[in-house]
């Protein structure tokens, strides 16, 4: 069976090229370069923070960015850089869960759409209502039945997540479903699976991580607004939304302690969505052309 | 003496001062009426589900309700007198169970209805039915029978005696309801009105944005604690809902409003050196920040790990740092100002980190892990809190955290939205929870708190103890004063030797109003400094 199987996936030339497009476009370069090492600093926080992010020391509250603190401290007097640094690996981690597990939920329910006329109707309806609430207002529903925490917000990014990557996944499952290879592939007796996993999905991978690429941001964006609302992380664990929501009280008195993560939470939302445009332009045809 | 003094009058000058000083009336009538046709425009952060006082605990209720209706005897500014209101004399029997109220006999709803002892019997009975589900019912003590010999006359009798009753009666959910208006609006009573006896009248009410109401005329049977019996100087009264921190300030800054309780307590200092604003003090103001522990969870029933809890933090740091000076630390559970205050519990809580964490060796929490919580038997010393989510209870409660974690105690804190807080408490799945209780004597707090009858809620502790009954009784039975201090201060002594409450601090309370508004002394019943507003003019 193998033998007589196409080749389906893009050719190496193709992924080559990708790539060096990517490095020819300055702003993918620095939006890259920025978040790279926002995800090393994240990764590295147990080491390179200077502080515990937990420890409060009432006496120093609200102090001004110094030698000792490069970010100040917060309302009850931990330091703003260790908290930061944990903030943003937190944040990471909740955005990235939230894409990788509502992407595959959303990409697996959009091809199987594609392939099964049957129950396109049922799955696409299912999506379209969810698209009419707000990703906030799902989350905000999520949130009220699990209760507040960082878990709890993982899960609503992923329902926010899964229709719209449906909606894209089924859109390109169907321009594969027409190709010839597909109808190749029937006419040798591959196997559904095979032609689901294989030929279809392959092919769809693209589109979806490009999508995904530039939803990233999204993502981010609607935890951070959750967690400055209060559904997500707890205290005393750090996490960006919740430390810019802590820091709006004192906004005239101590403003870095609202603008320092909220400066974070720009960075890494300019720098997904930039380096998600830079994708999809390096991956699309026409302007290749 | 000058010679001028003897001669006759100029005319001309005697028109000129006549013009002046008809001038100078017709200028102060002008400014007068110009002054009570104002509105007064107030600022508040919370709103209400709904305005009728019998069916609440909820606070933003009850300043409205004061303004709408009135109560059978108010609470002077010192927190502790009751002074006449709809009730001008009252007698009390020899045994305690009887109190006879002579009633005020020209007072009328805002709807011109006359006030009668009926209005008074229907409030009360209507409290104590089932039906109306009051969780206040208990501040009008066990009502026996409720009599009306006359139309001024109320005879008020008690199963038991109550020492607090008085003072309790000043409390919005024993404001004089009418039964006309109760009847007809039904369910929306609360909602889209409320006829009452009070200095203000209902007019419209747009939920969560504003609520507006209008002068009483007829209104001049206000409390001898206020100059002005009545009516109020401003002809209505709107009352706004600006729940951010940041816009009530900038509103009240730029003179959009012309007074609040809610300024945010973190700018008070730079109000009161506002050229703008004057800010006064609830003095005395009696509301505790307090964590209470359900003794019956295992990792809180030990009563040395609630000590090491309540030891094991600094107040005097949190009411600095948090509060920005704006509450005092409090070492005990009644403030020392407050009617029968026990004062032998002032050195119960001495704080100690090092004897904290030796209180917690001997409960045998002596392992710990690798993040520093002590672990006992496999489990972690990690108690669930649960906290509101509004105003500055998560920032307490992550400075405490803070605290606690220095001793090996992890604080698994859930903040909770301020309307399923109160749901969540109902149930037994947290070891600690917190909450700012507003009260007027050490009795109230005994009563509703630590009485054995009050578990689960508000008993929440599921604190169940003889003696702490027997003393509670004898203070709320006391026939006089000294009875009913021995009683509550007894009390107070056991249940803060079993640490059954971290208290924190007593939270101060601010009224802050433009420099352009006079007579606004603030008041400290129940978290609102407003009560009646008789007294307020420009």
């Amino acid at each position: 069976m193998s033998a007589a199987t196409p080749n389906t996936s893009l050719p190496p030339k193709r992924r080559a090229g990708l790539l060096a497009r990517l490095m020819r476009d300055r702003v993918a370069l620095v939006a890259a370069l920025v978040l790279g090492l926002m995800v090393i600093a994240a990764l590295l926080a147990p080491w390179v923070a200077p502080y515990d992010p937990y420890f409060t020391d009432l006496p120093i509250a609200m102090q001004p960015p110094s030698a000792e603190h490069w970010f100040g401290t917060d309302n009850t007097g931990r330091d703003m850089l260790s908290r930061v640094l944990y903030g943003t690996r937190n944040t990471l981690m909740m955005g990235l869960a939230g894409v990788l597990i509502g992407g595959a939920l959303g990409a697996l329910l959009g091809i199987l759409a594609a392939f099964y006329k049957r129950i396109d109707p049922w799955i696409m309806r299912t999506v379209d209502i969810m698209l009419a609430f707000p990703a906030i207002l799902i989350g905000l529903a999520v949130a009220a039945i699990l209760g507040s925490g960082l878990s709890a917000v993982v899960f609503a990014l992923v329902v926010s997540t899964v229709p719209d990557v449906a909606r894209v996944a089924r859109g390109a499952a169907v321009g594969v479903m027409g190709q010839e290879f597909i109808e190749a592939g029937r006419a040798v007796g591959v196997s559904n699976r095979t032609l689901i996993w294989r030929y279809l999905a392959l092919n769809c991978i693209s589109t979806i991580a490009v999508f995904l690429t530039l939803r990233f941001g999204q993502v981010i964006l609607v935890g951070s607004s959750l967690g400055f609302l209060g559904m997500g992380a707890q205290p005393p664990v750090a996490e960006l939304g919740m430390m810019a929501a802590q820091g709006r009280d004192f906004l005239f008195m101590a403003p870095h302690i609202a603008t320092v993560p909220s400066l974070a939470i720009f960075a890494i939302v300019l720098a997904a969505n930039l380096l998600g445009d830079a994708v999809r332009d390096a991956l699309d045809p026409r302007l290749q052309q | 003496m000058s010679s001028n003094a003897l001669t006759q009058p100029d005319p001309k000058e005697t028109s000129m001062k006549i013009f002046r000083t008809a001038a100078l009336a017709v200028g102060a009538l002008l400014f007068t009426l110009g002054a009570s046709a104002q509105t007064l425009n107030m600022a508040k952060a919370l709103d209400s589900p709904h305005y009728d006082s019998q069916r609440t605990t909820w606070s933003p209720t009850s300043d409205v309700t004061h303004m709408i209706q009135d109560t059978l005897v108010a609470l002077d500014w010192d927190g502790k007198t009751a002074l006449p209101l709809l009730a001008k004399s009252w007698t009390t029997s020899a045994d305690g169970k009887l109190y006879t109220f002579k009633l005020r006999d020209d007072v009328q709803f805002c709807s011109g209805k006359k006030f009668t002892a009926a209005d008074v019997l229907y409030s009360f009975n209507r409290q104590r039915d089932p039906a109306t589900r009051s969780p206040y019912v208990w501040r009008a003590g066990k009502i026996k029978e409720l009599r009306a010999p006359d139309p001024y006359t109320v005879e008020y009798e008690l199963t038991e005696p109550y020492s607090d009753l008085l003072v309790q009666m000043t409390m919005f959910n024993n404001s004089i309801h009418n039964k006309d208006s109760v009847d007809a609006l039904g369910k929306d009573y609360g909602i889209k009105g409320i006829d009452g006896t009070g200095p203000w009248c209902w007019v419209s009410w747009q939920p969560r944005t504003e609520l507006l109401l209008k002068r009483h005329d007829a209104y001049r049977w206000g409390p001898s604690m206020y100059k002005n019996a009545g009516p109020v100087k401003f002809e209505k009264l709107s009352i706004k809902i600006i729940p951010e921190d940041s816009s009530r300030l900038a509103a009240m800054m730029s003179g959009r409003f012309d007074i609040t309780t809610h300024f945010p307590t973190q700018f008070i200092d730079q109000a009161k050196k506002s050229p703008l604003l004057n800010v006064e003090e609830a003095k005395p103001n009696f509301q505790l920040n307090y964590y209470g522990f359900k003794a019956s969870r295992p990792l809180v029933s030990d009563k040395r790990v609630r000590e090491a809890m309540s030891i094991g933090i600094n107040r005097a740091e949190i009411a600095k740092s948090v509060m920005l000076g704006q509450a005092e630390a409090a070492y005990t559970y009644i403030d020392p100002n407050a009617l029968d205050f026990a004062p032998a519990t002032k050195g119960i809580i001495k704080e100690d980190v090092v004897r904290a964490n030796r209180l917690l060796d001997e409960a045998g929490w002596t392992k710990k892990g690798s993040d520093g919580i002590r672990i006992k038997d496999g489990v972690r010393l990690a108690p669930v809190v649960f906290i509101p989510q509004v105003t500055v209870f998560p920032r307490i409660a992550e400075a405490i955290q803070g605290y606690m974690r220095k001793i090996g105690v992890d604080w698994q804190i859930t903040a909770l939205e301020s309307g399923i807080m109160p749901g969540r408490l109902q149930g037994q799945d947290f070891d600690l929870w917190t909450v700012t209780v507003p009260y007027l004597s050490a009795g109230e707090l005994m009563n509703f708190y630590f009485d054995s009858s009050q578990i689960p809620s508000p008993n929440r502790m599921n604190w169940k103890d003889a003696s702490t009954d027997a003393a509670i009784l004898k203070g709320r039975t006391a026939l006089n004063a000294t009875d009913r201090a021995a009683g509550y201060q007894a009390a107070q002594e056991i249940v803060m030797k079993e640490h059954l409450w971290i208290p924190v601090m007593n939270t101060r309370m601010y009224q802050t109003s433009t420099k352009k508004i006079k007579g606004a002394r603030a008041h400290m019943l129940f978290q609102y400094t407003f009560y009646k507003g008789l007294d307020v003019s420009l």
